[in-house]
């Protein structure tokens, strides 16, 4: 059995269940919320940045990160959510700065008017 | 020893010598706590009082500049996890109130948002 298999093999199928239905579970997808809402924000006007909000959110995922990983029980899917949303949110700060003060690049969402 | 290591003893010893002595009594039981403030499951929750803070502050951002995904997002996050801090064991009464903040401030920059596309109706969705 490959490797993938065997890990999932490893656990009944009640366990499986009882993972899907818990708050360890689903706490970590109603975050998810942030960082999917950050990618679909790389791509828009950059005037949409909020420089508060993204600096609030890059100190945020980086304690949490620690926090998913040192809670018990360890919480993977937490700590993806805000490893990706860390990236995302200085991803778009980086836009925001380069927008507003820098000017190292064009940006292309840049040209279109705002809320288009 | 890496230098945030070296920052974070560094602040428990500052701690411990100065701010320990000075706690009132029922403090004290506190200061050392598996959840107290020299764990980062204090401060997880301390630093969520942060994205209410910047909420707050992009009150005064025009409401065409706000983002509608982002504040959605927040909105959704914010209630779920006010709801399931008083249903997981142990209650956390604390992560609880700041996520109803979170929501709050969430809804609120929505509500801008929908009232601005209801009063200027040829911005496009």
């Amino acid at each position: 059995m490959s490797r993938v298999a065997s890990y999932f093999s490893r656990y009944s199928a009640k366990e499986w269940q009882q993972y899907f239905l818990s708050t360890h579970f689903w706490g970590p997808v109603a975050n998810w919320g942030l960082p999917l809402a950050a990618l679909a924000d790389l791509k828009k006007n950059p005037d949409m940045i909020s420089p508060n909000m993204t600096g609030a959110l890059i100190v945020y995922s980086s304690v949490f990160m620690r926090f998913a990983w040192h809670v018990q029980p360890r919480n993977l899917l937490l700590f993806a959510c805000h490893f990706t949303n860390f990236s995302a949110q200085t991803g778009q700060m980086f836009r925001y700065l380069n927008h507003n003060y820098f000017h190292i690049y064009k940006d292309p969402a840049a040209t279109k008017a705002v809320l288009q | 020893m890496l230098p945030h290591r070296a920052l974070y003893q560094t602040l428990c010893r500052v701690g411990d010598k100065v701010v320990y002595p000075i706690l009132p009594a029922f403090a004290k039981p506190a200061w050392n706590h598996a959840a107290g403030p020299k764990t980062v499951f204090f401060w997880a929750p301390t630093i969520k009082w942060a994205l209410v803070g910047a909420g707050i502050a992009d009150l005064a951002r025009p409401a065409e500049k706000l983002s509608l995904s982002q504040n959605l997002a927040l909105a959704a996050t914010g209630s779920i996890w006010a709801r399931y801090c008083l249903v997981i064991t142990p209650v956390n009464y604390y992560l609880c109130s700041v996520n109803v903040f979170v929501f709050l401030t969430g809804f609120t920059q929505c509500c801008r948002i929908a009232n601005y596309r209801y009063n200027h109706p040829e911005a496009s969705t």
